[in-house]
């Protein structure tokens, strides 16, 4: 009894230990058997295996060029969104009036479909990278103000009695105080961000680009290279998920008091 | 802003040291690379341009629209782009685009269908199912050759559907005919041949829908401030489309070398599917690179029709400008 | 600010409320939350405040400390009416409200910080002077969720003592502890008080813990909260864990209990 019961216990661990990669790889392995055991045409559903040709089939520094056009225009929308977000956070919480009159204002742009007025953007701002990284802002940066806004607000209502007590300057109630207690908030603003800046990107260059993993999906499409496109599509969600995690990453490191207590 | 100044001056030292002082062109497509759009890039690997001394550019565009749009609002200089959208937009708003050069004298529209099915012609199409995407200007053409062959929308029945999914739709059978430009017949024949099909098109040309389409269409801002470069690269892509069709597999390399993703061997195949749209009876009667006033007309009663515009909304010789055509 | 009063003065009012009322909707139909409440503090006087919730003790406090401006009456510290918070008023509060993000040393220096934008080496001397004698130095430099609730709430009263204020306004500072650490920690609070005399205004809802710390008790009936009595609370000092079981204190804590149970009942 007392050998085997480390040896379960230890078996336990494994399992839990790899089972998302084999529970990920019993996935990709059903979807290969599907697609050559059910003869399903590549244009309907390409299997794994012929995704991965079409991967192959691409030179590597071209996957670079769109990648690179893509993970610049997403993250200066991303920084760019940031960069606005917060200090219009900051103004309509100190701000009554401010709040009462932009807030209307912020739900109409994030209610307007970005693709509606791309051509405006494009018209505007030309067809390189500010257009694409507008379009990017403006469906990244609400997310943010709502998220940064709301935790800025949730500040235990006696800190702030706290800072009044001192009569400190509002400035440092801001930034010592509710700052702070607002980034558990600002880093969930800024993960559903950063997939929304790749999504961004992307519907930008479905506007107007000559390359990017946008382009390219919509480019191996309309030659009905739906292998291709897929594996566009793959790498694509590859970027997003270490993107997410870098954001994770970044809070881990610069903020570990923000993150939830492991139980 | 660092990277922009950087990519600048990279910029300006490429042309600096390659091509001195040439007039840039920016060139616009109406949608993506493809083969019925290799002539821009065969005249830039050919040195057609670089001969008249043009630095020519490529954007790609989203459709007529788009392209349209650019290039009245000088995104872009020149460009290809379909005749038709230029006349609907020309009736109802004042675009500051003209016409320069006819390109394809066909009309592009066809009807696919797959061997197995039995349909034959046009006519057989009555009551049967037919697919098209939601947004090509072959669905305003539509009733008219559907007139032509004696009968109506009514007869059939349209859906609409992604464009990369209409081919599979009719390969399934989940359509019996599809609507799309035979500038893609090359695609579907492949798609069609992976198991084991065969596809027909049936061009709506060869059932009385005679007109202009994609054209070669230019800003009047580009045309009066810059009439000399217009000119020079007139003439210099008016010799790539007649090397383009002479030499569909260089035009294929040509294409490839500069947007990597696209097969020589496919571009080269489109090319030749679509010699006919290009050289064909129309040019024979009236001569290669310019517009004649009957089929302006003609083009413009078609286009009329499809978009519902009065008959007298558009001078249609108002928006061809036959100045710039190469001696 | 006026003649700076001369603290050390046996007879100065450190503070003073005559008549004080408070609604929070100026409209005049209105419910008062206080009400007609009168209390002179004098120096280095532990004085607690007992009633049901919601009676308005935490208002009360809150006027004191110059956050909140009483609708009726005045309140004035060192004979001079509150219009601001003031420096030589420090609060603690029910919950410890340290930063999760600052270590112990930091949040007790977090004041200075907050107020000034920088704090001295000699500051932090003295930080370190007040957690040792909290008995916390050990964990000085660890950050605020290592810390016991209890723990936390010892950083929290000396983080209020790192200005030296006169008067300490204690607003339930430990209602959110579990009973044997809340007896703890009322004894430490006893030691603190001894080392650093203050003049304390505390407020709790626990009658025993209000007896066992203060020199009166100002008993409040329920809302709009007015005096019901004010109690001297006359057992000796230093104060331990047998004063609790001194026939005295059971009677103190039966007549504030008889108050606040019983309300019409004259004692």
């Amino acid at each position: 009894m007392n050998q085997t019961y480390p040896f379960k216990f230890w078996c336990k661990q494994q399992v839990n230990r790899f089972a998302p990669g084999l529970f990920f790889i019993g996935l990709v392995l059903l979807w290969e058997c599907i697609c050559v055991f059910g003869k399903v045409p590549n244009y309907i559903l390409p299997a794994p295996s012929s995704i991965i040709t079409a991967f192959l089939n691409v030179e590597f520094s071209r996957w670079m060029t769109h990648l690179w056009a893509t993970l610049r225009v997403a993250l200066m929308g991303f920084f760019l969104s940031i960069i606005i977000a917060i200090p219009l956070s900051i103004g309509m919480m100190r701000s009554e009036l401010m709040n009462r009159v932009l807030y209307p204002a912020l739900i109409v742009i994030q209610s307007t479909p970005v693709v509606a007025v791309a051509p405006l953007i494009i018209v505007l701002l030309g067809t390189d990278d500010p257009s694409r990284v507008l379009i990017t802002c403006l469906i990244t940066f609400f997310p943010l103000v709502v998220s940064t806004t709301t935790g800025m607000l949730e500040t235990p209502p006696e800190m702030i009695e706290l800072s009044k007590s001192l009569r400190a300057p509002r400035y440092r109630e801001t930034w010592q105080i509710r700052i702070p207690y607002a980034i558990p908030h600002i880093f969930s603003g800024l993960r559903v961000s950063i997939t929304l800046a790749i999504i961004g990107a992307v519907v930008a260059e479905f506007v107007a680009a000559e390359e990017g993993l946008g382009y390219f999906i919509q480019f191996s499409t309309s030659f009905f290279k739906i292998p291709q496109a897929f594996a566009g599509l793959i790498f694509l969600s590859i970027i997003s998920l270490l993107l997410f995690k870098s954001v994770q990453w970044v809070q881990m490191w610069l903020f570990p008091w923000s993150l939830p207590k492991k139980k | 802003m660092k990277t922009k100044l950087k990519f600048t001056l990279f910029a300006s030292l490429i042309t600096s040291t390659s091509v001195m002082a040439a007039d840039k062109v920016t060139f616009q497509l109406d949608w993506l690379p493809g083969g019925d759009k290799a002539p821009v890039y065969v005249g830039i690997q050919q040195g057609f341009f670089e001969a008249l001394d043009l630095d020519v550019s490529i954007a790609s565009g989203r459709g007529s629209t788009d392209a349209l749009t650019k290039m009245a609002t000088g995104q872009s200089d020149i460009g290809s782009s379909d005749i038709g959208a230029l006349m609907a937009a020309r009736a109802q708003d004042d675009v500051p685009v003209v016409a320069v050069l006819p390109y394809f004298t066909q009309a592009p529209h066809a009807f696919f269908v797959l061997k197995s099915s039995g349909i034959k012609s046009i006519k057989d199409l009555k009551g049967k199912k037919i697919a098209t995407s939601p947004f090509t200007s072959s669905n305003a053409f539509l009733p008219l050759v559907l007139k032509e062959n004696g009968f109506s929308e009514e007869d059939i029945q349209l859906v609409k559907s992604d464009p990369g999914a209409l081919a599979p739709m009719m390969i399934t059978g989940n359509a019996d005919a599809i609507i799309a430009w035979v500038t893609n017949t090359a695609l579907f024949k492949n798609q069609a041949s992976s198991v084991g099909k065969e596809v027909i098109e049936m061009p709506w040309s060869d059932s009385g829908l005679s007109l202009y389409s994609s054209s070669l269409l230019a800003s009047e801002k580009f045309l009066t401030e810059r009439p000399d470069v217009a000119k020079r690269f007139v003439k210099a892509y008016a010799k790539a489309i007649q090397f383009t069709y002479e030499f569909p597999d260089k035009a294929g390399a040509d294409l490839h070398k500069m947007v990597p993703e696209v097969d020589a061997g496919i571009v080269s195949a489109q090319i030749k599917s679509i010699t006919n749209l290009v050289f064909n009876d129309v040019t024979e009667k009236d001569g290669f690179g310019y517009f004649t006033p009957e089929r302006i007309q003609k083009t413009w009663k078609y286009v009329a029709e499809a978009n519902g515009l009065e008959d007298d909304a558009l001078e249609p010789m108002m928006i061809v400008n036959n100045d710039f055509i190469p001696e | 600010m006026g003649p700076v009063p001369n603290k050390t003065d046996k007879n100065l009012t450190y503070v003073s409320l005559k008549g004080v009322g408070h609604k929070y909707d100026p409209h005049p139909n209105s419910p008062m939350v206080v009400q007609d409440i009168d209390l002179d503090i004098h120096r280095h006087e532990f004085v607690a405040v007992v009633g049901p919730s919601g009676c308005g003790k935490s208002t009360l406090l809150r006027m004191v400390a110059g956050l909140l401006v009483p609708s009726h009456g005045s309140v004035s510290v060192f004979n001079l009416p509150v219009t601001e918070p003031r420096d030589d008023v420090g609060i603690v509060f029910q919950k410890a409200n340290l930063l999760p993000w600052l270590t112990v040393r930091k949040n007790v220096l977090f004041p200075l910080k907050h107020k000034y934008g920088r704090y001295s080496s000699a500051d932090e001397v003295r930080a370190n002077e007040l957690l040792e004698m909290a008995g916390l130095m050990q964990f000085a430099d660890k950050m605020p969720d290592e810390l016991s609730g209890g723990m936390q709430q010892r950083v929290g009263i000396v983080r209020a003592l790192l200005l030296n204020p006169d008067i300490l306004l204690m607003d339930e500072p430990f209602s959110a502890l579990d009973a044997l650490t809340r007896e703890q920690i009322g004894f430490d609070l006893l030691d603190i008080w001894r080392e650093h005399p203050k003049t304390v205004l505390f407020i709790t809802h626990s009658i025993s813990e209000a007896v066992l710390l203060s020199d009166r008790i100002l008993v409040m009936s329920k809302r709009p909260g007015t005096v019901m009595d004010l109690i001297e609370v006359d057992l000796a000092r230093p104060r331990t864990s047998k004063t609790i079981n001194s026939p005295r204190f059971a009677e103190l804590t039966d007549i504030i209990r008889g108050y606040i149970y019983e309300p019409n009942v004259p004692v």
